[in-house]
């Protein structure tokens, strides 16, 4: 009775199953992911493929009573092993054989899009077509015979447009329907020829013969097709060796009909089938129009016009980022240190809590939340922006102007954009690398985004050029700011040499049409960006916080700050820094405590040198929960302060009790420190460890503690090698 | 003749690649094969990369890359 029930269950499953798995591939800027956002709207989750930092989306969903998954896999040219999005794109079509895939085609770009389906209909995975900007096709005065491609190719085809929704029902519908395996509808995939096909049959003869058929029964006809190939995974994969006997007999009359290179024989062969197949089924009129595109990169891309064109995009693009963020900024800030904390600390009297959990809830807990929630403004802008300039094409078109410049350094013309958020602030500016596509090109931007000199140090900046250089000022804070540029220069050329030997990614770039990215996909890419910062970097600046706090409160009932463990650890690495003309323990100290955010170094200074001033204003700050901001003394408060002085540049000099502040840091700076080393003090401040943001940033970013380990250890080393030369060296001449 | 010494506006047939490996594949994969014709569109204002037009959409690559793709020039 019960292998009965087993075995109807068996069978109805095997007629209906409960279950469908949708993959969606196709080409980069073939609209994927707007053809993703409409299918799946809300219900859509942005995460990461395991192991590599390439974003992953998916959906679930119920459709006439069954669970649908779909997964939307990295917009690829092909599925060749060569760039991590290929891999991961074919293994999980390999290895987890969905039951359907809907590959998304440009319409207006039909043959090189058809290469690769081509390719996914070698996988023998049934197939659904959706010939996507069908509106912009026709609008060209294409016209295009759908029903030939579906009978020619053996699959569906459903004419959409994503940003209008249309045929979206139909495409979800049509794939469910293929993915049946009750309907099972044979892609009978194009034929590549008498000579190809009589070399596939006798490698998948020979290759079950083996009994090995890894990736199941289907996928030996795209297993032989790779074998001949001498693609090195499947190789490795199925222990074929390149020289095997079968092997070298099916393919001998291949490469003496042919020639010996059988990859470009069968690259030719899927292009000669798709150039057939446009040929035949796509009708475009006779007279061409001057299209859009044209026109607007005879401007953009102009010779003496391209750069200037460039330049000022990216500075609206810049002022726009931190300009639409700062406000946001300073009033999250304001929420957060003000009635928030207030609150906290109202309900916890009324608990009558112990000082120290006070202390805790508000200085560690509470102003780390707020370091964390200051950041999403200028994410989300910086997202916002990233987005359109993708979505609108002009991103490659700003590569494809810089790249001569960047590759100088080693860089790819796209390692711009983010090296000049990086002057904002470098926590954007490390998310933003997620726009270049090589690993290689993207750790060598996140690298060198440090040396640009973000609105957070300016503070520091500001108060030691007010003691020391007030007459000429603006000469120097531009020399720090140059001297980061020409340092990322000469770090990029030292890396390129080093950690980053070998070939240099090329440059083989589409260079897609101007398209209107819509409203409503903006908004979500941008969400789903700022929804991953907030809970993944998110934890860690809490979790960091926190233990900061302990740092500056153990050994319990630490009276000074000096006897506190992080006092202790400035104590002991006060010597290091001698040699650079500043090594004093209160220096150490709020370099150290920089570390969280630089401008931190002022407010620490303050602490440090004037800690009776500071007492006073605690003690008053805690009975009037509106001056909680101002306390700055404090980690906490100071955590909390420093994201609003990224973006409202000369913060520090703006705060009331701040300017009391300075006063008498600046009293204490004048008497602890000479113009040299001041100078050599802003130099090490400007280069040395990127703030723990930005740490956590290109964790987060990359998967992996190691390029910010390689962060903290090169700037490090920078930082006292040019502050010991700066200060030695102007001692040598004389100066100080 | 390679394709990077067509001028903005010339056209060319592509004869040979001549290189191998992870950049072969990927010309091959971005429509860079034998017979086909490609036209060089502009040059980047700083000289390098160019814009070439191939199987109807646009393309960019640099000059060391196109220097190794073989044309014949077509009128």
């Amino acid at each position: 009775m019960a292998d009965k029930e087993n075995e109807d269950s068996q069978k109805a499953a095997s007629d209906r199953k409960a279950s469908l798995v949708i993959a969606v591939a196709g080409n980069p800027n073939a609209g994927k992911s707007t053809l993703i956002n409409a299918m799946a709207g809300t219900r859509l989750q942005v995460g990461n493929w395991p192991g590599v930092t390439v974003e992953k989306k998916s959906a679930e969903f119920e459709y006439s009573g069954r669970r649908i998954t779909m997964v939307d896999l990295p917009g690829t040219y092909s599925l060749s092993p060569y760039t991590q999005e290929e891999i991961i794109a074919r293994d999980y079509l390999v290895h987890e054989r969905p039951d359907v895939i809907i590959n998304v085609v440009d319409a207006t770009n039909l043959e090189r899009n058809l290469y690769f389906t081509l390719q996914l209909l070698e996988l023998g995975i049934p197939l659904v077509m959706a010939l996507n900007m069908y509106d912009e096709a026709e609008q060209k005065g294409f016209r295009i015979n759908a029903e030939m491609i579906a009978s020619t190719l053996g699959c569906a085809v459903i004419p959409t447009v994503a940003t209008k929704g249309e045929g979206i029902d139909r495409l979800i519908e049509m794939a469910v329907e293929f993915a049946d395996p009750s309907k099972r509808y044979s892609s009978a995939s194009a034929s590549y020829g008498e000579d190809i096909e009589k070399a596939v049959q006798t490698v998948v003869e020979n290759v079950r013969h083996r009994g090995g058929k890894p990736s199941g029964h289907e996928a030996l006809r795209w297993q032989a097709l790779k074998l001949i190939e001498g693609d090195e995974l499947v190789l490795e994969e199925t222990g074929i060796s390149e020289d095997e006997v079968f092997l070298e007999k099916a393919t001998h009359h291949l490469r003496k009909a042919h020639g010996e290179d059988l990859e470009m024989l069968l690259a030719d062969t899927r292009y000669g089938l798709a150039a057939g197949l446009t040929r035949e089924a796509l009708q475009k009129p006779e007279k061409r129009k001057r299209e859009l595109t044209e026109r607007i990169d005879a401007v953009v891309l102009n010779r003496y016009l391209g750069i200037p064109v460039f330049l000022l995009s990216m500075w609206l693009i810049f002022k726009l980022t931190f300009d639409i963020a700062g406000p946001f900024t300073d009033w999250l800030d304001a929420v957060i240190s003000g009635p928030l904390t207030r609150w906290a600390l109202s309900l916890m009297t009324l608990i009558a809590v112990p000082d120290w959990t006070v202390s805790l809830v508000t200085e560690g807990m509470i102003a780390g939340v707020g370091a964390v929630l200051v950041f999403l403004p200028p994410i989300f802008a910086m997202m916002f922006f990233i987005t359109l300039l993708e979505g609108s094409g002009y991103m490659a078109r700003a590569a494809f102007v810089m790249d001569r410049m960047m590759h100088a350094i080693g860089l790819h013309g796209k390692s711009f954009i983010p090296l000049l958020l990086g002057f904002g602030c470098n926590v954007p500016a490390v998310y933003a690398t997620r726009t270049l596509e090589n690993p290689r090109d993207k750790a060598l931007t996140a690298l060198l985004i440090p040396l640009m000199s973000c609105g957070a140090r300016l503070p520091v900046y500001v108060v030691f050029t007010g003691v020391f250089f007030s007459a000429y000022a603006g000469t120097v804070l531009w020399s720090l700011y140059l001297l980061g540029i020409m340092l990322a220069v000469m770090m990029g050329w030292i890396f390129k040499k080093t950690l980053f030997r070998g070939e240099a990614p090329v440059f083989i770039m589409e260079l897609p049409p101007y398209r209107l990215p819509s409203v409503k996909n903006l908004l979500i890419h941008t969400w789903e960006k700022g929804k991953h910062y907030l809970i993944k970097a998110g934890t860690f600046i809490l979790a960091i916080s926190i233990f900061i706090w302990f740092g500056l409160n153990l050994p319990w009932g630490v009276e000074s700050k000096k006897d506190s463990y992080l006092g202790l650890i400035s104590q002991a690495a006060a010597p290091v820094f001698a040699p650079l003309g500043f090594g004093t323990w209160e220096a150490a100290s709020s370099l150290i405590t920089g570390v969280v955010a630089k401008e931190i170094v002022v407010s620490t200074m303050g602490e440090v040198y004037a800690p009776k001033a500071c007492e006073e204003e605690q003690s008053e700050a805690l009975t009037v929960g509106e001056d909680l901001k101002e306390i700055g003394v404090s980690f906490a408060g100071a955590l909390g302060e420093a994201a609003k002085n990224v973006f409202s540049t000369f913060g520090i000099a703006t705060i009331s009790a701040g300017e009391e502040d300075t006063t008498g840091i600046k009293a204490a700076i004048a008497r602890n420190f000479t113009p040299l080393s001041a100078y050599a003090f802003m130099v090490f401040v400007l280069l040395y460890v990127p703030c723990l943001i930005v740490l956590i940033a290109m964790r987060h970013e990359f998967g992996t503690w190691k390029w910010a380990g390689v962060a903290i250890a090169y700037q490090s080393i920078l930082a006292w090698t040019v502050a010991f030369i700066i200060y030695q060296g102007g001692r040598l001449i004389g100066i100080g | 003749m390679t394709l990077a010494d067509l001028k903005p506006g010339q056209s060319g047939e592509i004869v040979k690649i001549q290189v191998a490996g992870a950049l072969k594949r990927r010309l091959m994969d971005m429509g860079v094969v034998a017979g086909t014709t490609v036209r060089v569109e502009k040059v980047a204002p700083l000289g390098d990369p160019l814009e070439v037009l191939i199987k109807s959409y646009k393309l960019s690559l640099r000059k060391s890359e196109a220097d190794k793709i073989d044309v014949e020039a077509v009128a």
